[in-house]
Parts: C-alpha cells; structure tokens; sequence
C-alpha cells in the first residue's frame, strides 16, 4: 500500500513538475509566434501508429505502436528554440541530442502470452553521429516494459536514422536476463 | 571519421523499404520520384574544372555567383550574402547532386549573411551548413527555428514576411512566395503559417531579389516589384514535371519570366535547376533548355543571364 502511494506521488510530483517548467518557459519564451504545434491535424495524426518487429527470446511479434512525449529537454537546437518541448516535438528537436520522458502502448495482433497489450515508460537520450543526428543517432536509455502481464526494467540502446523514423533497439533487462531487440518505423 | 559512402550504401536497403512504405500509402508521382533517385545514388557528379578558389572580392559593386541549385553567392560592396548554402552530395539522402558545387565552401573565406528561404532538405542543408564560416548572421523565414540546430553562427533572426532586418547599412526584407511547409512530409500538415520566404537584399544603393523556391503568384511578385527597385533577380525555374502538382509549388521557365517581368528587375539569373535530381523532368537540362527558347524568342539575351555552375558574374564593378 506503501508503495503504491509512493508511486502515486512521484507520478503526481513529476507531473506537476512538467506544469512548473511549461510555465516557466511560457514566460521565459522570446516573443515570437510557433507556427507548428499542437492542432487538431496533428491529434489526429498522432492516432496513426508507428509499427515495430520485435524479437522476444523466443518468438518475432509485430505491433503497432501509440508513443507520447510528456517532457524532452533538447540541446541541441539555436537559442530560437526553447530547450523544453511538451508533447509536441519536431523530429530535429529529438535527434540532435535530447533527453526524453516517454510513455507508449503497444498492440500485438498476435497475443503475446496471455494478451495482446504492452506498456512502457522510458527515459532515453539522443545523441548525434551523423549530420546533427538526421542521418545517424544513437540513443541510450532506461525503461519499465510490462508485456504479457510481467513487467521488468531495461536498459535500452540503439541507432536512429532516416531522419528519426527508423530504429533498432537493443533491450537488455538484468533483473531477468532476457535481451530483446526491435526494428521500429516511427511516424510521428 | 565515418566514411558517407559505406553508411550510404548500408542505408540504401532500409531506404527502400521505408520507399515501398510510402508507395502504399502515396500518389504514384512520389513512388517514381523515389525509384528515380535511388536508381541515382551511385552516379559520381559531374566535376566542375576552373572553380574559383578565391570567390570573395575584398570589394565589388554588385556581383552574384551560382554555387548550384539555389546556392548563390551574393556580393555587394564589402558584403557577402550566401543564398540556401548545399554542398553536399545528397539533399536530404535521396535526391542525388549531379553536378559538384561551383566552389568550394572552405573558399568563402568571409561571410555575412546566410538566407535560408525554407526547411526543406535542398534549402536547408545541415551538413552543408557546418561547413561555412561562423560569423555570419543566419536568416529564417517565421516558424522554422524547431528545424534549425546550433550551428555556431553569430546570429540566428526568424523573418516574417514584410520584416527587415538591418545593421550596418544592409537592410534585408523577407518577402512572400508561395511554395510549401514541412520537412519530413507530414509535418507540413499541421503547420499553422508559411515557413518559406523569398529575400530582398539592399544595400550601397543595389537590390537583390532572391526568390528562393516559388510558384508563380501574380499578386505577391507585383507587390515586391512596387516597394522595391530591383537589379537582379534569382528565380527558380525547374522543376517542371508533374505540372499539375508542380504550378503551385514551382514556377516553370515560362512562369518565372512572368515573375521577372512582376517585379521589374533589370537582371534575371535563373536558379534551381541543373544541379539534384528533382521532379520528373526528362532530363537535367530540360528547363534551361525552354529558358533559352523562351529567351531567344523575346531578344532577352542581356536581361536573363544563364550561367554554368560556378560562373560569377560582375553586375556592377
């Protein structure tokens, strides 16, 4: 019971966190006008799933993938940019070194022991290779993945290219010793 | 260092395969624009002979060198103005460069502003903008700053049709063209606003148009041509193929005489064309080809000024 209050804080913490730091750039922000951002277009856009083949130990399933971006914290852009981006975020934001907060579901139309959900949060910096990351970038990271009604951490590590839309991922988690990797085509 | 070339070819598979994703899910103009410039990726550019090493003059009236594509190098009095700076061998890993840069970027040993007129990968090159001196002040049309990175440039100004932006005597004002957003496809879809210009260049009594990558719009390029007094023009001119989707997004040969003739410039010099594979058109040289008819037949020999790539041409000495 503990712990699950405990969890509730920090999600309440962090949450709250995000508002304070949205404010904070709100007023920090150079007076200029954002042409992109969040829009009814892009709502409906973000419903489109971006897809991945996954290797469990044992078995390669496909999923359709549902990602958001509550925080990324990007260093990698001109003083123009705020470093703080909320949900909304351009793929240069991303790849050319960011740090970022996601939480995505994943559907696997072939079930995956006993369903055909998965969960997973993750925390995973952006690192450029090759021109400011849009031809090649490396990401590295931590994440909770509950599949299959077990959940366990992992480390996570890999390469983007093709602007940020495709990935492989390598998942490692200690606690089970189990590795997985991914090929993923991330559209939005 | 990571050789391009080996990661170019690695890259060429996973390439396809997002290719024939967006076959499913494109017009049939995108698939062949696809096929046609993968088909390209291993073709060498044609080497460009005599490139000027030193392309910067200590001083000049008014001079304009076509790098290539919509790269020009602009020189007015002890300025220097970079237009769409690309000098890679790619835009944007798919649209492959035909023939080399007309100079080398290391070559421009001093420069003062960079125009960029849109995000797009032939516009806006990041590789390409590395490569330039740091010194320069980096213009932007309105909203395309969450697509630029850190280059180390000494300055970086977003420009909303209309603004001017001056120092030093230079004033340049972002003009509107009509084009379209995104960079990644899209992207462009949510986009609230235009995030692509065209420039004018004013200074020691000289004005440069630069029109960056535009559909011809009656209405805009007369307006430019009431407020300003125009010397030369750099009009895009290709590419022309499929003319359905192209008309509105880029003027043709016909359409950017049209455009010269709206804003009343004394000098045309027609931009990109010749250089990356792009469009559908027959071959590189199709629109150059329709220009020069187009001028013969009007005697416009001494007002449209068709250079090769590298060629500098002294408007004003």
């Amino acid at each position: 019971m503990i712990l699950i209050r405990t969890r509730w804080h920090l999600v309440s913490i962090l949450l709250l966190g995000i508002m304070v730091l949205s404010r904070w750039q709100e007023a920090n922000a150079q007076n200029r006008d954002q042409t992109s951002g969040i829009s009814p277009t892009w709502f409906i856009l973000q419903a489109v799933p971006s897809v991945s083949w996954t290797c469990f130990p044992e078995q390669t399933h496909f999923s359709f993938e549902w990602e958001v971006t509550p925080l990324l914290y990007s260093w990698g852009m001109t003083r123009l940019d705020p470093p703080f981006h909320f949900f909304f975020i351009t793929q240069p934001e991303r790849f050319t070194g960011s740090l970022e907060l996601t939480l995505s579901t994943q559907l696997y139309p072939y079930r995956v022991g006993t369903n055909h959900w998965g969960f997973s949060g993750q925390l995973l910096a952006h690192l450029p290779l090759m021109d400011y990351g849009e031809y090649l970038g490396l990401n590295i990271g931590v994440a909770r993945y509950a599949i299959a009604g077990n959940s366990s951490n992992y480390i996570v590590s890999g390469f983007s290219t093709l602007f940020g839309f495709l990935h492989y991922t390598i998942k490692y988690s200690p606690g089970n010793e189990i590795w997985m990797h991914s090929v993923e085509f991330r559209f939005f | 260092m990571i050789d391009r070339n080996l990661i170019q070819r690695i890259f060429l598979c996973a390439l396809i395969l997002h290719g024939s994703l967006l076959m499913t899910g494109c017009s049939s103009f995108v698939t062949r624009f696809i096929v046609k410039s993968v088909s390209d990726l291993p073709v060498r550019p044609e080497s460009v002979t005599g490139k000027n090493a030193h392309p910067v003059f200590q001083h000049v009236g008014l001079s304009i060198l076509w790098v290539g594509h919509a790269t020009c190098l602009i020189q007015i009095g002890d300025k220097t103005f970079l237009t769409d700076p690309i000098f890679t061998e790619t835009a944007g890993m798919i649209s492959k460069r035909r023939i080399e840069p007309g100079i080398l970027p290391s070559a421009i040993e001093k420069l003062d502003y960079i125009l960029i007129s849109h995000i797009h990968f032939d516009h806006l090159s990041y590789g390409s903008l590395s490569m330039l001196p740091k010194s320069a002040v980096m213009l932007l049309p309105d909203g395309s700053a969450e697509y630029v990175p850190e280059f180390g440039f000494s300055e970086y100004r977003e420009m909303s049709s209309w603004t001017t932006f001056e120092a030093d005597g230079v004033r340049i004002t972002a003009v509107p063209v009509q084009h379209f957003n995104g960079r990644y496809g899209f992207d462009g879809a949510w986009m609230k606003s235009p995030t692509y210009t065209g420039y004018v260049i004013e200074y020691q009594g000289q004005t440069v148009f630069f029109a960056g990558d535009t559909g011809y719009d009656p209405e805009k390029f007369k307006e430019i041509g009431k407020k300003f007094t125009i010397d030369a023009a750099c009009i895009p001119i290709a590419p022309i193929e499929p003319h359905d989707f192209m008309k509105y997004v880029h003027a043709d040969p016909e359409e950017a005489l049209k455009i010269l003739e709206d804003v009343h410039a004394k000098i045309m010099i027609p931009i990109h064309h010749r250089t990356f594979v792009q469009g559908l058109d027959s071959s590189l040289t199709t629109a150059q080809n329709q220009l020069k008819h187009l001028v013969d037949v009007r005697h416009w020999d001494d007002r449209v000024l068709i250079l090769n790539i590298g060629e500098r041409k002294v408007l004003v000495p």
